[in-house]
């Protein structure tokens, strides 16, 4: 027997007990959200589910070899990519993406989808942020729950950090953390870390397939002066300008035009249009969840965009989008980008006939608005199991 | 191999702060070390 | 109840939960805990177990360069390479305080510009600078201002520094331009507040010195104690300069590589397992701080608490919010550390740039002033870290006041910089 107090050696064990409860329980909660399992029920459009390592090896067996939706229409055209999930934390980009995946019907050219651009980063939770681990979108059937993810690739996947993070190829030096930060490591490096190989594979995906444009789908914080915008490359200007107008004037919402700065590396409107021959525009949906003046953090406010402080913001003139107590439903994000989606093919389209991309069965941003994201997503439970995909 | 090398100092740095929860006499630093213990351990165990 | 009311009722239960905590002679860290704890509960959360764990992960990457940084140090005092470096500058400089003063503040300012970590030019250089300022009767919280105030103003200084380059990312601003705007006030105020608070120093008595001090092991060489620095600098040079051939190191790992030589090059054998558990525990304050103020900084999030003060601090009127930058940036620097740039900077930023002031320059004033934080309750951690390296007995309220008037300046000129920064722009080059 030891020499310690007995008293003592009860208070360590006790310590250590209650320490290790903490841990487990958390440590469960870790696992269960990197492991949600995100069902894809591919819709009469996808022609083939390909994997990220079918353009660069390398990825394959890593958290980010993501699934690519291929839509093939009978008649020749172009290609476009819709990349989701650069942010994981964004989830109007994901959602929209399902929509596309589970409904779109393409009859001439090629659609791409990822869903989940990096996937590492849709398995973690801001440290210090207090996310939900995941959220739910309601369905006629009952409901789908999506993880919520992050900005940043997990360190499980990517450990450790530079001390300062050294954009390839342009060295411009920029926080450790962007590192793990998809859109400020394209055009990616094929000998890199995770995060840099997956921008390599998508430049890689680009390149091979010939894709014409590609559409980036993120959301803001409302104090952040790139909102509700179509940030675009210099290829893409006429094209992103059209769009604009022509969802200003008939598509039921405001959308403006920002030129790719030259100045910011690493981001896909810039990277994207820079090495390959493809047109990159990078969509912005408002979510004042992201917002560093949001209050209470929870799943109501990431699918309701509601909140006071935000709102507050708004009337001293901090925002660059305005707000009321209605909020930003994830409705209203999610219709954005469909409807701005549906619209840049179309423009595309009648410009380019012969590299035209023409898609249907995708609702647009007022019939989002009133069936509601859900109404868009199929029952896994009715499904084919053979033909369910996880994300 | 970095990443390996990343495992193995957390796994001796754990190592470290257990020895001394051991011998600690005060509970207030016993319960400190429990705390910053748990990252630690969890990393290791690849959970976060 | 408006999320106002309730998200001030959870703070007022979290600031009333630490002081209770205080008054029971619980320790800060632990306070920290509770308040965090309280807060939980009093948000309507309970006990969130991932909540508390996310939290504690937050700086975890800071304890492992703190730990490693800290082990490096014990080992290169413990082979006696801190004691032939001391006796060494003694020696060539005991007469010239000028020449001197400015040798020690360049030395104070590289290892913190270099890793964006005041805390690790404390841990490096602290001991060392502090035992020849000691040797000029200067008293020792005096020293202790002295190195905190500079270790501060090196983690502000460029080519790395963190709370720009956190807030710039906040804000999707290019981290470039900052290089002079962060340099010109970070050397001028680091020589400012080493000439200020040792202007009464008095020349070094070279005999009563070289005889007090520890002796170094007669094997003891320069290249002894200079190759484990030569290796850590090496590592850091050579992931900057060829940074897609270079392997990613990261710091723990190279302040490994730097432990690894001081101990295998050490003329006298060091207990490694020792010195490394008493690493860890003379730590324990600091690292328990670190995990304690990230729990606290999740709870804050989640009740609605973070942002209740980002949007009181924002909707101020802008002057108030200038007057004031010289306790807001610290105060936040004190509770939660680098969260202070995403939490407060990023709405500063955008405040600043809707107002027509230059982003970069303000940015760049700012980072001057919030490494000031770093003193002051609840965390102190970086005050805490300097007390401890450079040995105060007396109170902590006397280091406080030592270095009150640097202090005040560095606020002044980083105010300043935010007001003009329109016309300071010119600074922006680089």
């Amino acid at each position: 027997m030891s020499p310690m107090p007995t008293a003592m050696t009860m208070r360590k064990i006790v310590i250590a007990a209650l320490g290790a409860a903490l841990g487990a329980a958390a440590g469960l909660s870790f696992y269960q959200s990197r492991h949600l399992p995100e069902p894809v029920v591919p819709g009469p459009g996808v022609t083939a589910v390909k994997k990220l390592s079918d353009y660069f090896g390398p990825l394959e067996g890593t958290a980010n070899d993501v699934n690519v939706y291929v839509l093939e229409g009978a008649e020749p055209g172009g290609a476009f990519l819709v990349l989701c999930g650069t942010h994981p934390e964004e989830p109007a980009g994901r959602l929209a993406g399902w929509i596309f995946a589970e409904n779109a019907s393409v009859s001439k050219g090629r659609l791409f989808v990822i869903l989940t651009a990096n996937r590492s980063a849709s398995t973690v939770t801001r440290l210090g942020g207090a996310y939900p681990p995941d959220y739910t979108i309601v369905t006629p059937w009952g409901g789908r729950t999506f993880r919520m993810g992050d900005r940043w690739s997990s360190p499980l996947d990517q450990w450790p950090d530079p001390e300062v993070y050294v954009h390839y190829p342009s060295r411009q030096e920029l926080a450790y953390i962007d590192i793990r930060n998809l859109n400020r490591t394209f055009p990616g490096r094929p000998g890199g870390t995770l995060t840099e190989k997956t921008g390599h594979a998508i430049l890689e995906l680009i390149r091979k397939e010939r894709v014409d444009v590609v559409i980036d789908l993120h959301e803001a914080e409302l104090q952040y002066p790139v909102i509700s915008t179509i940030v675009a490359h210099e290829k893409g200007a006429d094209l992103a300008t059209l769009t604009s107008m022509m969802l200003s004037s008939e598509g039921g919402f405001a959308m403006g035009v920002e030129n790719s700065p030259r100045a910011l590396r690493g981001l896909s409107h810039r990277e994207i249009g820079d090495n390959s021959d493809a047109v990159s525009l990078l969509l912005e949906a408002p979510q004042p969840f992201l917002d560093a003046t949001r209050g209470r953090t929870d799943r109501a406010l990431l699918l309701t965009g509601r909140d006071e402080f935000v709102v507050r913001a708004g009337k001293q003139g901090l925002l660059f989008e305005k707000i009321d107590d209605a909020g930003w439903p994830i409705d209203v994000r999610v219709g954005r980008h469909t409807s701005t989606i549906l619209q840049i093919l179309e423009i595309w389209s009648e410009d380019n006939p012969g590299r035209a991309v023409v898609a249907g069965g995708v609702p647009r941003y007022d019939e989002v608005i009133k069936s509601g994201t859900g109404a868009y997503l199929k029952d896994v439970k009715t499904a084919d199991p053979a033909k369910i995909v996880y994300e | 191999m970095i990443t390996v090398l990343y495992y193995a100092l957390t796994a001796f740095v754990a190592v470290l702060l257990v020895r001394n929860f051991i011998d600690r006499k005060k509970w207030q630093e016993e319960v400190l070390y429990v705390i910053v213990l748990l990252p630690f351990v969890l990393r290791i165990l690849r959970l976060k | 109840m408006d999320a106002t009311a309730s998200a001030a009722l959870v703070l007022a239960v979290m600031v009333a939960a630490y002081i209770a905590a205080r008054v029971l002679k619980i320790s800060t860290e632990l306070s920290l805990l509770a308040a965090a704890l309280a807060g939980a509960l009093a948000g309507g959360a309970g006990l969130p177990a991932r909540h508390i764990v996310e939290g504690a992960f937050t700086y975890f990457d800071i304890v492992l360069i703190f730990v490693s940084a800290t082990l490096f140090m014990n080992l290169l005092k413990e082979s006696g390479g801190a004691a032939f470096v001391v006796r060494a500058i003694l020696r060539r400089f005991h007469r010239r305080k000028s020449p001197l003063f400015v040798l020690l503040a360049v030395l104070l300012l590289i290892p913190g510009a270099l890793t964006g970590a005041g805390s690790v030019t404390v841990l490096i250089m602290g001991g060392m600078v502090a035992t020849v300022l000691s040797y000029m009767d200067i008293p020792r919280p005096r020293v202790a201002a002295i190195i905190f105030l500079i270790a501060g103003l090196s983690a502000a200084a460029p080519p790395v520094s963190l709370w720009a380059m956190l807030t710039a990312a906040g804000v999707n601003m290019p981290y470039v331009g900052f290089f002079l705007p962060l340099l010109v006030p970070c050397v001028v105020l680091s020589l400012m507040t080493i000439f200020i608070l040792g202007r009464k120093a008095r020349p070094v008595d070279l005999e009563k010195a070289l005889e007090e001090l520890p002796q170094a092991p007669p094997k003891m060489t320069w290249l002894r104690v200079a190759a484990p620095f030569l290796a850590f600098f090496l590592l850091v040079i050579a992931g900057r300069a060829f940074p897609f051939s270079f392997p990613i190191l990261g710091l723990p790992l190279m302040f490994m590589a730097a432990a690894l030589a001081a101990f295998l090059l050490s003329p006298v054998k060091i207990a490694f397992l020792r010195t490394s558990r008493e690493t860890v525990h003379q730590l324990l304050p600091l690292i328990g701080t670190l995990t304690c103020a990230g729990i606290l900084v999740q709870i804050m999030a989640l009740t609605g608490v973070r942002g209740l003060i980002a949007i009181t601090t924002v909707t101020l009127p802008v002057t108030v919010v200038f007057l004031t930058l010289f306790l807001i940036l610290p105060v936040s620097e004190a509770v939660l550390m680098w969260g202070a740039a995403p939490v407060l900077g990023v709405p500063l930023v955008l405040l600043f740039n809707t107002i027509g002031l230059d982003p970069v320059v303000a940015l760049a004033g700012m980072s001057v002033i919030w490494p000031l934080g770093d003193a002051i309750p609840p965390t102190a951690i970086i005050g805490r870290l300097t007390t401890a390296t450079v040995g105060v007995k007396e109170p902590y309220g006397q280091f406080l006041k030592h270095g009150l008037v640097p202090a005040a300046l560095i606020a002044a000129a980083g105010t300043l910089m935010v007001v003009f920064s329109k016309k300071l722009s010119f600074l922006t080059v680089f």
